[in-house]
């Protein structure tokens, strides 16, 4: 374990099962899906269910406290939210914070593409909705939510598809080790478009029932949105400024599974790399592995490739693994700061979140955690998040004992 | 950041409006004409087939040729680390897909163009090529998204993490995405240099290997910086013999260039690179690429010259690159 190391202070969240931290604590703990029929999205094919966040644009510029009309992708009003929360919960206001080096890292790929599909007939016809070109790119995204807190003095926008997220926190962890950084507030933003909506559909892995990841039936994902982020910082500096750390990273992976740009390798190399990665970089034995949130997209290809990679780490000991994804859709460029907001709250909750949907294994497969299961002790939890390209990335999270709070545990 | 663990340059090259995967700009520069101009391509097939040549993108294909380059000069063919900065990704595709959903609904899309526009697309091609299974990110940061992929694999090597990065920058640029990001006056402003289009890979070393061209000794990345921090940053950065700052003909940026670069290095020899390379959200990376290339042949073309001494000469760099609340510090230092 590294020295002085990683600690997470403060979490937001937004996704289809809740609107913050105490509502998707909730929703994961009575083992409810947020996946539903599309609502808010204006498209052709509503014969995919999807995990929408259960808000409007217009309900969101109002909870924010932005005026109708401003110029804001529903990506930037997400974060916004998922943000707020965050900062709040770790006490990052302006006053305290003064003088400190606080990056904002935050992953998407969809960028501001929900206003560009709507207005682009108009982009090339003349100046109508013209801002939103400006809000197309990857970079707008996160400048939009940063400036919702005037306390950034660095903003990043890794763009890896559905590890966008986990490479954030990654990077924010990098920065804090090399002194770059007092503070990094890490995580991704994504909503649902039309634009991936399709692509995933032209790529024929979307299901049109509620997705099943590790089952033997399993079809296809249902898209997500949702936006998550993590306040990261050196323990010490936690400690200095008298605010709790929640769980310490205590590790880190990624790898690239070089294979292919939609699909990963059946004996899932990538994934492999990463996890393992991850536990040497902490020191952490396979056996001390309490729980696994899975990539688990509910794809035949990723689900059986990833539990390949499981199986080599962990031989006939798989810890238990759910795909909360099953709750929530896949949240794309978000997932990885979604998952790992839902790793931390079954750890601090002591309990297994469900993969739902789930009845018959794989055959050789792994069984996961079909119910929400209270009464897990989780001292460490992986968080993985594959993304197309093979990009493939996995975090170690691990429960502060009594000790680590001086610091002193290796 | 000040690098205190070495960070090399073991190659460099670029795919761009100047002569392609060559140096010959700096003995006979191409004086781009216009607003709108595209790269000069070479031929692919010495590293795509032409069955692959035809499938791939403009912006896929040059990333494949300079990564080949860059690996072959520096005798490196599996980095630690493959990390990529697209300000756009790959607008081609993003495009193709995107009208076709505009006017033909949603029913008939094309798979392959909507697997092609993803950004990422660009740094997992060359993983999957080169069968590099190491650390692999693309950055899409808009105009700064260059110096964030350098800072990436400069920390990782200040950490011992990793002790090669192939650091790509990618854009490229079509006429009907120009005429909207005229519309929003990024480009096609009274006096501004023309568009251009970027592919750039350097191979980063942490050791002084035979190619090693300069040394990395400074990175950072500011967003939203009070003059204070600014000036803060800049002495901390310190003396460089010459500036290569992205002046670009529009008046605003430009004097933010010329005022910062007045107050504090009046000595030093400043040159322009956008009215050579052109301008798009990675061209900093064309400015870095030329810093290396004038640190490597210990000269330059003069229409890269604004202000300072002449015919003293160049030791080290420092790379300016200012865009909206961010600005990129890059220091190169002569061997």
């Amino acid at each position: 374990m590294i020295q002085d190391p990683v600690v997470i202070t403060g979490i937001g969240i937004i996704s289809a099962i809740g609107n913050d931290v105490v509502a998707t604590l909730d929703t994961l703990k009575r083992g409810e899906s947020g996946i539903d029929m599309i609502k808010y999205l204006k498209t052709e094919h509503t014969e995919f269910p999807v995990g929408e966040v259960k808000m409007s644009n217009e309900e969101m510029e109002s909870k924010l406290g932005i005026a109708t009309g401003t110029t804001t992708t529903r990506t930037a009003l997400m974060g916004m939210i998922a943000l707020d929360e965050a900062v709040e919960m770790a006490r990052l206001d302006a006053a305290a914070t003064a003088g400190s080096d606080i990056a904002f890292i935050s992953g998407t790929t969809v960028g501001g593409m929900d206003r560009s599909e709507q207005h682009y007939l108009d982009f090339l016809a003349g100046d109508s909705f013209k801002e939103y070109i400006s809000t197309h790119d990857c970079g707008a995204c996160s400048e939009m939510i940063a400036s919702k807190h005037d306390i950034f003095s660095f903003v990043a926008t890794p763009s890896t598809a559905c590890s966008s997220a986990a490479n954030s926190i990654i990077l924010g962890a990098n920065m804090l080790l090399t002194g770059q950084s007092n503070v990094v507030v890490a995580g991704g933003s994504e909503c649902i478009t039309k634009f991936h909506l399709n692509g995933f559909n032209t790529l024929m892995i979307l299901d049109r029932e509620h997705c099943r990841p590790f089952d033997e039936t399993r079809a296809g994902l249902n898209l997500g949105e949702g936006a998550a982020f993590l306040v990261m910082e050196r323990m010490s500096h936690a400690l200095g400024r008298n605010v709790k750390p929640l769980v310490i990273l205590a590790g880190w992976g990624n790898a690239c599974d070089a294979f292919h740009q939609t699909a990963s390798s059946d004996d899932g190399e990538g994934a492999y790399r990463a996890m393992k990665q991850a536990l040497e970089k902490a020191g952490v034995k396979p056996e001390q592995v309490k729980y696994i949130n899975a990539h688990g997209t509910g794809t035949p290809n990723n689900d059986i490739s990833e539990t390949h990679a499981m199986q080599r780490l962990f031989g006939d000991s798989v810890p238990p693994v759910s795909s909360t994804k099953s709750s929530t859709g896949h949240t794309t460029s978000a997932s990885g700061s979604i998952e790992s907001v839902i790793t931390i709250l079954a750890m601090l909750n002591d309990f297994l979140p469900a993969n739902l949907g789930f009845k018959t294994p794989i055959e050789g497969g792994v069984t996961p955690v079909a119910k929400p299961t209270a009464g897990a002790d989780i001292d460490y939890a992986l968080c993985n998040s594959f993304g197309f390209g093979g990009n493939d990335s996995s975090l170690l999270y691990m429960k502060p004992g009594s000790d680590d709070v001086e610091g002193r545990k290796s | 950041m000040k690098l205190t663990h070495p960070v090399y340059i073991s190659a460099a090259t670029q795919i761009s409006i100047q002569q392609p995967l060559s140096e010959e700009w700096i003995n006979a520069p191409v004086m781009p004409e216009g607003l709108y101009n595209e790269a000069i391509d070479p031929l692919f097939k010495e590293w795509l087939s032409a069955g692959e040549a035809r499938r791939l993108g403009k912006i896929m294909k040059r990333a494949v040729a300079t990564s080949a380059v860059a690996m072959n000069r520096s005798g490196i063919d599996n980095p630690d680390a493959i990390i990529t900065a697209t300000g756009l990704g790959c607008v081609k595709n993003t495009e193709l897909f995107l009208t076709d959903l505009c006017n033909n609904g949603e029913q008939l899309l094309k798979p392959t163009q909507f697997m092609q526009s993803t950004h990422n697309t660009i740094g997992s091609l060359i993983a999957i090529l080169n069968k590099c299974h190491g650390y692999n990110v693309t950055y899409a940061n808009g105009d700064i998204s260059a110096e964030t992929a350098l800072l990436d694999a400069a920390t990782q090597m200040q950490l011992g993490d990793i002790k090669t990065a192939l650091v790509g920058a990618h854009d490229e640029m079509t006429p009907c995405y120009y005429t909207l990001l005229e519309r929003i006056g990024y480009y096609g402003v009274k006096g501004m240099v023309t568009s251009g289009e970027t592919a750039v890979s350097l191979m980063l070393t942490d050791e002084k290997n035979d190619s090693a061209i300069c040394r990395i000794s400074d990175i950072t990345v500011l967003h939203k910086a009070s003059d204070s921090k600014i000036a803060d940053t800049l002495t901390k950065t310190g003396e460089a013999s010459c500036i290569i700052a992205g002046f670009n003909g529009k008046a605003e940026t430009d004097l933010l260039y010329k005022s910062l670069i007045e107050r504090h290095y009046p000595d030093s020899t400043v040159l322009q690179y956008k009215n050579l390379f052109g301008e798009n959200m990675t061209s900093s990376a064309l400015g870095i690429y030329a810093a290396v290339s004038i640190l490597k042949h210990g000269r330059f073309p003069s229409a890269m010259y604004v202000a300072g001494p002449t015919g003293k000469s160049i030791d080290s760099i420092i790379c300016l690159n200012i865009s909206g609340n961010n600005i990129g510090i890059v220091k190169l230092t002569a061997l």
